[in-house]
């Protein structure tokens, strides 16, 4: 027997078993949720404490309606002074405004290499959900939102969150899911930290700046 | 700076607190640079609990789902094992420390491996990692802010979740400027994270293979969640062609949504945060985004031991927010280096005796006042308090069976007690025994403010209420006999 399975029966034996719960049910599904599943808010509401949260946060939020979608990000990839944007192969054409150098991520086949990326200014995205209590962003790396890497390395990261990804509890979100994500990040405002005298500082390896762009639905 | 011997933070080789204690206590800079620390973190926590009104229904549930874990830990981890490896990844258990660094050893061997980035995780401390990888000569750089600063200035980590709290601005400006050759740094805690970004950063896009720990385990499809601020998890996470994951066995969690109560409770007790800036998932191996080989290490470690034990099986519960040495009053004045563990505080002062089979760190059950705040604060509500009682019974039914401590004054002492109480007429010719001899040091105030040989280890630090010359029996007696 290797070290690694004399272990492994050891550390089973040591343990006793048990059982699983629920065969394809979610398990511990005994245990009593008396905590708040669901938000009170209604949907504007929500809307704005999501904003409210993340601007806490330090990101940037602008507002838009559906049909003004490309305008504005368009207006803010101008704003940022930037050049060079990585997008994922999923968004749509429109969102990839004019007179920008748009890397196009294309996974599998033909994947933009880590320097490239690095050397990318910033990144365009898609959401999965957003959550108001937290201000999260949840990204579920569909090809709308991308491999992991490209929201990682740019430093200025736009995201496109539609009013109606947005849920006010982080229960909710889980009730979103209707199978269990292989990956996921959730995001709470830019990399930050305050290892240095409890002093928050914006901006460590993740993306400095966040800026979001709420769709209000019609 | 000051350059103090280095504290052990090895439980088989640390002095006892009281001892580890002093020197901590005679450092007013490390004492102020803890007691900013914990308080910031303390306010905020208090003000984002405050916000949340179903806040004891999270702890409830959050404590029910890790016990839910722990009854059935040993299904759950052959269910993670199987999702894990269906998906990619390779599961290695060990044992012990020697085993878990073994098995790091042979995969960064057959990884030709030179030089490995590292996200922040105690489990490493615990089983010593980086100087056996030095060692075997694998060069290891840690990514997170605390853990850079405390390589870089070759310092203890005191803390679980900000491993530097004890070093102020000052202190890591010396150390930047004189290991990253910046002899113009400035003390701005801005500049000084630009210069930890712009050190790493060529590293994190060269170095491929990490190693990372794990807050969570997730039975039921596989996955592995990692909380975390600054973004270098996240770089450690995608970036690298392999990663090695290093998880206590007790980290699992049963189901994905099992997070919804998890992740809500865990930022807000370890830092004050509505929610870490980055958590990231990742299950086995994803073609076409992050690493091509997955390894996950469960780690023992004396973790069996505490689980075959009912009442102390609470203690695995821990998500390691740090909650309870913030809150500590005996934390906040001692920091963390006195507790001769990577784990301080008070679930260091419950996990560090335990995980050594009651070996050693046998004083740290006693580094307790028992206020019992930390059990208040604890998002999975261990009952601290009691686990430090039961182990303080364990620690002295070892000690009393021992021939060595047969004439040790306090057990001795413990023998008279034991003879006087048990026998009425005893107990009162030692009263009147006592109030002779105490009258003599007992000054007008009615307090004794000095005693002499064995009685001074209590007067030195307090003073003592001198007895009344009378006592509760004699007056009753009086009272009757006025009254007949």
């Amino acid at each position: 027997m290797s070290p690694t399975s004399a272990a492994r029966a050891a550390i089973l034996r040591k343990l006793g078993g048990g059982t699983v719960r629920g065969d394809g049910a979610p398990p511990s599904e005994s245990i009593s949720r008396d905590y708040i599943r669901r938000g009170s808010l209604d949907s504007a509401a929500c809307v704005a404490k999501m904003i409210e949260r993340l601007r806490e946060y330090d990101a940037e939020v602008t507002e838009c309606a559906p049909d003004q979608l490309a305008v504005e990000i368009a207006a803010q990839l101008v704003r940022s002074g930037r050049k060079t944007f990585v997008a994922p192969a999923g968004l749509p054409r429109q969102w990839l405004a004019e007179g920008f150098n748009w890397k196009i991520d294309r996974v599998p086949g033909n994947a933009l290499t880590t320097e490239e990326i690095e050397h990318c200014d910033g990144v365009l995205t898609a959401c999965f959900c957003g959550v108001a209590d937290s201000g999260t962003i949840v990204l579920h790396h569909s090809p709308t939102e991308g491999r992991r890497v490209i929201t990682l390395l740019p430093d200025w990261h736009l995201c496109v969150l539609r009013a109606s990804q947005i849920v006010e509890t982080l229960p909710e979100y889980f009730d979103h899911c209707t199978e269990n994500p292989a990956l996921v990040t959730w995001i709470s405002g830019p990399s930050a930290t305050a290892d240095i005298e409890m002093t928050r500082i914006k901006g460590v390896h993740g993306p400095r700046f966040l800026n979001v762009v709420v769709v209000k639905e019609s | 700076m000051s350059h103090a011997p280095q504290p052990i933070l090895d439980p088989n080789f640390a002095p006892p607190f009281p001892q580890a204690a002093l020197p901590m206590l005679r450092d007013s800079q490390l004492r102020k640079n803890v007691a900013h620390a914990t308080d910031v973190i303390q306010a905020r926590r208090a003000r984002l609990v405050a916000e949340k009104s179903d806040w004891q229904a999270l702890r409830s549930a959050a404590s029910r789902i890790r016990d839910e874990a722990l009854e059935n830990l040993g299904a759950y981890l052959e269910q993670f094992e199987k999702q894990c490896m269906a998906r990619g990844g390779v599961v290695h258990w060990a044992a012990d420390a020697a085993e878990a660094r073994t098995i790091i050893r042979n995969i960064l061997e057959e990884e030709n491996a030179s030089e490995v980035i590292k996200i922040k995780t105690m489990t490493s401390a615990e089983i010593q990692l980086n100087p056996h990888l030095e060692a075997a000569g694998v060069k290891v750089f840690e990514t997170d802010l605390a853990e850079i600063i405390l390589q870089l200035g070759e310092l203890e980590p005191s803390h679980i979740v900000v491993p530097a709290l004890h070093v102020n601005r000052s202190q890591v400006r010396e150390i930047f400027a004189r290991t990253m050759g910046l002899s113009n740094l400035s003390d701005d805690p801005q500049a000084l994270t630009a210069a930890a970004r712009n050190y790493l950063r060529r590293k994190f896009l060269e170095i491929r293979t990490a190693i990372s720990g794990a807050n969570f385990l997730i039975a039921e499809t596989g996955a592995v969640a990692i909380v975390e601020s600054e973004g270098n998890g996240r770089m450690c996470l995608t970036l690298p062609r392999t990663l090695i994951t290093l998880a206590g066995i007790e980290k699992i969690l049963p189901g994905y949504s099992d997070l919804e109560v998890m992740l809500q409770v865990l930022a807000r007790s370890a830092t004050g945060e509505r929610m870490n800036p980055y958590t990231s998932l990742w299950t086995g191996v994803t073609p076409g985004d992050g690493p091509k080989r997955f390894h996950v290490v469960l780690l023992d470690n004396g973790r069996t031991a505490i689980h075959a034990r009912e009442k102390e099986r609470q203690t695995l519960r821990c998500i390691r927010c740090g909650a309870c040495m913030n809150a500590c009053p005996v934390y906040r004045q001692t920091g963390g280096h006195a507790y001769g563990s990577v784990y301080p505080g008070p679930i260091g002062a419950i996990l560090t005796p335990q995980l050594t089979g009651m070996k050693h760190a046998q004083s740290l059950p006693f580094a307790s006042s028992l206020c019992g705040v930390c059990c208040e604060v604890c998002p999975v509500k261990i009952n601290i308090p009691e686990i430090l009682i039961d182990l303080r019974a364990q620690v002295t039914d070892q000690e009393r069976g021992k021939a060595a401590r047969f004439f040790d004054p306090m057990y001795l002492g413990m023998r008279v007690a034991n003879l006087l109480f048990s026998r009425a007429w005893l107990f009162h010719a030692a009263q009147w025994k006592a109030r002779i001899v105490l009258k003599l040091f007992t000054r007008k105030d009615g307090w004794i403010h000095s005693l002499p040989s064995i009685g001074a280890k209590w007067t030195q630090t307090r003073d003592l209420r001198g007895l009344p010359q009378q006592t509760f029996h004699e007056w009753w007696k009086q009272r009757k006999q006025a009254t007949q």
